[in-house]
């Protein structure tokens, strides 16, 4: 195994592109997922409309959908999704200096009447839009309760509508005209090259896993001294190991399709994605409290560690037999 | 051990290459020129701030508060240039932290307003206020802060309690000692600091003017000391210019790596969308002094003045070479064309907003919710910056510098960390 896949990577030779392979991956990865984020967040507005308070089971459950639809595609982060800043309106996402608690309480505080306009409501911060803040009012102690009961229903109905604007507007737009740009690359457009175009895909993957591994996993790890379980991704729902297993599925699913063209590297892959999905279903954590204590500690890092696994694989062999690098991501920052 | 075919193929390719060699290493000489004379301008503007600082100190007086405040947004001139060294070369990836950290709890170093929030779910020293206390407990340990020393400040304070908002030293810790919190949200005005708050005995405002005064001239010592080792780093046989040129196709991956990742992730990313996005008056990056359109204006600036290899030091003089410029367009003219328009096309978006901010519509009051205009102005920059990404990226693949980056990978050092 060593052998070949040394020759592989020896000539760079990229394998053939696969006549139909960005078609494929637009519809079995792409276009489904974000068809399914429209529609959960469509059924997650009108369940708010039906009943917005923050203990309605419902509603709940219509958020889970959605949060898990946004999930599944969240690491797609450009074209529609950055269009009009639209994945930060979704998903603002770690809030290191507080801001969406300060924002709603701000909003509550002065009864702002922006809530009755969908098209004002655009205008807001992004820390008191999307799935973390409806988070905060449907699940953090002090905000479910904070002031006017009335006005926070508003609230929660305003941002779930604005959710749901959101969603469909990146998926109209990948069905009316991006999957359509990225299966004709052309000089002089936004990609000259089919190589472009599969790199974009392989970014996508990379920095996925980047933020499962990192982000998901690495703030609430914090230092062995210092853990830092709030930090988690929302923890308050629970949901902060589930949102690592629903994006290794949906990052598993991108694998397979880049890999196509390469049988061997592409078992590697999944087999390494098993290992990751049976590691964190084993761990029974749902929001990384256990990091506060050793062992449980110790079960987190593991499982990091088999995403780094993953990552570097998917670096070292699955960009050379694509022809391609990572380049820069939205992580590279401080 | 390395395989036989990946050094057959290292050697192919470097061969290939061999009658680029000669530019490579021209451009990258003239690249660590570059930093020697941006880390160079950056100490003697940093010098200037500390003799207006110790003259601030002994003598308080508006004259002198105004002229240590003129001496810091000069100081940024030079160094904001040089940001784009950051990315890419180690030496300068982790020294950077201390000098130009941000964002900041100011409520750690000095008083801040009641609105400012306390401590916060992330930093209980959000509101330490290190100014008004000699003692004090930091993560179970007693600080005996009686004398504020640069020591003190860059190994007990900074990034204290392992939080990187703990910002104790440098440029923004500076800004906040010279300007105050800027209270005016999304209104006109910075932070409007009274030169009292150093004045001696019953003038002081504040409170302890005295200690005030010893944190700024503190952190203001310990920022020339640290622009005076990263100047070093970059002289002859100095550890940073040796990195990069020990190593020529290395060397040209660390300028673009540089060039892609402060334009994408950080500027357009963390400091302009965000802060756009927040309509959050306190995420501007010189959010103190209101100096935010500069900052981003000479960040963008020393992109582009890299990919050209030019630089215009603090005295005027011209330092100028052979630049990846000059690589790129000999393999791909079109590109190099292309590149070149990007990063025009941001100065100029870049430039408006600067113009805009020095006629009187300040970086805060674009960030306001519903500020269409603002709106405009900041994206602009964006799109550009993101722009020109996709073009730095164009270049990586057209130089061939992405086997070049796998090459230098540990996997291949130590195949038996991959191929297990």
């Amino acid at each position: 195994m060593f052998r070949t896949l040394a020759l592989s990577l020896a000539f760079a030779l990229p394998v053939p592109v696969l006549a139909d392979q960005t078609g494929k991956i637009l519809n079995d990865h792409v276009l489904s997922g974000f068809d399914e984020l429209a529609v959960s967040s469509a059924a997650l507005s009108n369940a708010a409309q039906e009943s917005c308070v923050a203990s309605s089971e419902p509603l709940r459950a219509a958020y889970a959908t959605a949060f898990d639809a946004w999930t599944g595609v969240s690491h797609l982060r450009f074209g529609p999704t950055e269009t009009d800043n639209r994945g930060f309106a979704l998903a603002f996402w770690p809030d290191s200096r507080g801001s969406t608690p300060k924002t709603l309480s701000g909003l509550i505080a002065d009864q702002d009447p922006v809530v009755d306009d969908p098209e004002a409501f655009q205008s807001v911060s992004i820390a008191g839009r999307g799935f973390y803040a409806l988070e905060y009012l449907l699940f953090d102690d002090r905000l479910s309760a904070l002031g006017d009961a009335d006005y926070r229903c508003a609230l929660v109905q305003a941002i779930a509508r604005d959710i749901a604007g959101t969603s469909r507007a990146i998926n109209q737009d990948w069905q009316t005209h991006y999957a359509e740009l990225m299966q004709s690359p052309h000089k002089g457009g936004v990609y000259q090259t089919q190589a472009e175009v599969l790199q974009e895909f392989y970014k996508a993957l990379d920095t996925g896993l980047q933020i499962n591994a990192d982000l998901r996993l690495g703030r609430p790890l914090g230092t062995f001294d210092k853990p830092r379980p709030k930090r988690a991704e929302a923890w308050r729902s629970g949901r902060s190991l589930r949102h690592v297993q629903v994006s290794l599925e949906h990052l598993r699913t991108l694998a397979a399709l880049l890999a196509a063209g390469d049988a061997e590297l592409a078992q590697s892959l999944d087999i390494k994605f098993e290992a990751a999905l049976t590691k964190a279903a084993a761990l029974d954590d749902p929001d990384f409290s256990g990091v506060a204590t050793p062992a449980g500690r110790f079960r987190v890092e593991t499982l990091q560690q088999t995403i780094n696994d993953i990552r570097t694989e998917v670096t070292q062999l699955l960009g050379p037999t694509l022809g391609v690098s990572v380049g820069f991501n939205s992580l590279d920052g401080d | 051990m390395k395989s036989p075919f990946l050094a057959a193929t290292a050697l192919s390719l470097s061969m290939g290459s061999a009658a680029l060699a000669a530019d490579k290493a021209d451009v990258l000489t003239n690249y660590a020129n570059i930093a020697e004379a941006k880390y160079q301008d950056s100490l003697i503007t940093a010098q200037r701030l500390q003799t207006a600082v110790g003259a601030l100190v002994a003598n308080p007086s508006a004259e002198n508060l105004q002229a240590a405040k003129d001496a810091w947004l000069a100081s940024r001139v030079p160094y904001q240039q040089t940001e784009v060294y950051r990315f890419g070369n180690a030496i300068v990836d982790e020294w950077e932290g201390k000098v130009n950290a941000w964002p900041l709890d100011e409520g750690l170093i000095d008083y801040v307003d009641a609105s400012y929030g306390g401590l916060s779910d992330e930093n209980e020293y959000a509101a330490l206020n290190i100014v008004a206390n000699p003692s004090f407990t930091l993560s179970g340990e007693t600080i005996d802060a009686a004398k504020i020393t640069p020591e003190l400040l860059a190994e007990t304070l900074h990034e204290a309690d392992g939080i990187e908002a703990n910002v104790a030293t440098g440029y923004h810790a500076i800004e906040f000692l010279l300007w105050g919190q800027d209270l005016n949200g999304h209104g006109t005005g910075a932070g409007d600091r009274p030169w009292t708050d150093f004045a001696m005995g019953d003038d002081c405002t504040g409170g302890n003017c005295d200690r005030r005064g010893e944190y700024l001239k503190a952190a203001t010592d310990l920022l020339v000391s640290d622009l005076e080792w990263m100047t070093a780093q970059w002289a002859d046989g100095g550890a940073a210019r040796n990195a990069v040129l020990v190593d020529e196709n290395a060397g040209i991956v660390t300028i673009v790596t540089g060039m892609g990742s402060l334009s994408y992730g950080e500027q357009a990313g963390e400091r302009m969308r965000l802060g756009l996005m927040l309509n959050d008056p306190e995420e501007e990056h010189d959010c103190f002094s209101d100096n935010t359109h500069n900052s981003h204006y000479y960040d963008g600036l020393g992109v582009q003045n890299l990919y050209l290899g030019e630089y215009v030091r603090v005295n005027g003089e011209l330092v100028s070479g052979p630049a990846l410029a000059d690589l790129v367009a000999a393999v791909d003219a079109d590109l190099d064309a292309e590149m070149r328009v990007k990063l025009a096309t941001t100065m100029m978006a870049l430039g408006r907003i600067k113009t805009a901010a020095e006629s009187g519509f300040a970086y805060d009051q674009m960030l306001e919710r519903g500020n269409a205009a603002g709106e405009a102005l900041v994206m602009g920059g964006v799109n550009g910056l993101v722009d020109q990404t996709r073009s730095i990226q164009r270049i990586t693949a057209t130089l061939k510098l992405d086997n070049i980056d796998f090459e230098g990978s540990d996997s291949l050092d130590n195949p038996d960390a991959v191929f297990h």
